[in-house]
């Protein structure tokens, strides 16, 4: 969780995606307690309400949960949610726009199969 | 702890006018950033709804109560004000601990072992003299007092004027951390807006003697699109849409847009979208027109 933002998304999501690589990562386990949007808030120096809008995102999705009263805690089986979302995610974040690109520069869909194929 | 609610602020200097009929209601528990550009009014609108300065027209309330020439309303509020080492009548030989003392008096809920405690992190001698102080050190001595006001609404103008970025990045944290503590409300105004835009919740930016926008900053950001391609595209993509500072070169043509709820770019694979910053978007609404 000691990432630095970028410019290119907005805070809220990069504060979703740190805590979800942290889980990926075995930093954060599951059923164990996150960071409050008070402490996110300060670790990061970013506004409490933008730390809960990132959080909430995971909470909506399920892979974190509120225990009232004590704090927000990662759910069991997030790990395996959090990869299936990424593999989704993977066509639209990168093969899209590999393809996007590849015709752009008049690669052909072969030259591209090629090239992956060859890579490594 | 309430609402700062103003309505029909017009203050005029002499002939000129410099806020023409400014509603603004700040909402308890939030960080607001206060940005426009130099001479647009910031300091001017803040000394009115502290009621340090009086307006040619409207009124300011806190949580329902007049603010003006009432103690009542005024205990809530905290206008720190940029600190001089000279005064009309000379140097300003006071100590920061006597500074503080009259504000002690001034602010009825101070904190002063917190006032303490922040002039250690900031590393200043409580016995210095203020016309002994750098430029730095006076915006630190002013952050002090707002922060230990304890005032349920705290005004800080320009609070990182001279401040290097570490002591700048030590004010954000500071900000933050007495904010979640607290849930006090706090208005920032700034120049240096890229950095501290995470910090506000809602940003205002002030043009024209009037606010352009009032918004919660990431939602601002969210609707903000930078357009740029072949002239024609950029035009189609945009279509019937808000849209600012049209730059072109050549061919090619730039765009800043804010979508409106519902509204979307038409999909064209020829424009590059980006996302902009608040700083780029400030440019783009606030900067000068062609």
């Amino acid at each position: 969780m000691q990432e630095l933002f970028t410019q290119e998304k907005s805070i809220y999501i990069q504060i979703s995606e740190m805590i979800e690589t942290d889980i990926l990562r075995g930093i954060l386990l599951e059923e164990e307690r996150v960071p409050s949007t008070n402490e996110l808030a300060k670790l990061y120096a970013i506004n409490p309400a933008t730390a809960a809008k990132g959080v909430n995102i995971l909470v909506d999705a399920g892979i974190l949960y509120k225990k009232r009263g004590i704090g927000m805690f990662v759910s069991e089986g997030a790990k395996e949610m959090i990869l299936t979302n990424r593999k989704n995610a993977f066509y639209d974040n990168f093969v899209k726009a590999i393809v996007d690109e590849a015709e752009k520069l008049g690669i052909s869909k072969e030259e591209l199969t090629k090239m992956i194929l060859e890579e490594k | 702890m309430g609402n700062l609610v103003c309505k029909g602020i017009v203050k005029k200097y002499k002939d000129k006018v410099v806020l023409n009929g400014v509603d603004l209601t700040i909402e308890e528990g939030k960080i607001y950033g206060l940005i426009g550009r130099n001479g647009v009014g910031k300091t001017t609108l803040l000394s009115i709804m502290t009621a340090q300065n009086p307006a040619n027209e409207g009124t300011v309330q806190y949580d329902g109560e007049q603010v003006w020439e009432n103690r009542k309303a005024l205990d809530h509020l905290c206008f720190s004000r940029e600190l001089n080492a000279l005064t009309t009548l000379g140097p300003n030989t006071q100590k920061i601990k006597e500074y503080f003392k009259i504000a002690s008096i001034y602010y009825p809920n101070w904190d002063q072992a917190y006032a303490e405690e922040l002039m250690k992190q900031f590393g200043i001698d409580q016995k210095k003299r203020i016309s002994k102080l750098s430029k730095g050190m006076l915006s630190m001595v002013t952050i002090t007092i707002g922060l230990a006001s304890k005032a349920d609404i705290t005004i800080l103008d320009e609070p990182v004027a001279g401040l290097d970025v570490v002591a700048r990045e030590d004010f954000y944290r500071m900000l933050i951390e007495e904010h979640a503590n607290s849930g006090r409300t706090f208005i920032v105004s700034t120049h240096i807006i890229e950095e501290a835009a995470d910090v506000f919740e809602e940003v205002i930016f002030l043009k024209d003697g009037n606010v352009l926008l009032k918004e919660n900053t990431v939602d601002l950001l969210d609707r903000a699109r930078h357009v740029t391609g072949v002239a024609e595209d950029v035009d189609l993509v945009t279509e019937g849409l808000h849209k600012y500072h049209e730059e072109k070169m050549g061919r090619s043509k730039g765009v800043t847009v804010l979508l409106e709820e519902g509204q979307s770019l038409k999909e064209n694979a020829q424009v590059t979208v980006q996302p902009l910053s608040l700083q780029n978007l400030f440019v783009a609404l606030c900067g000068r027109e062609e």
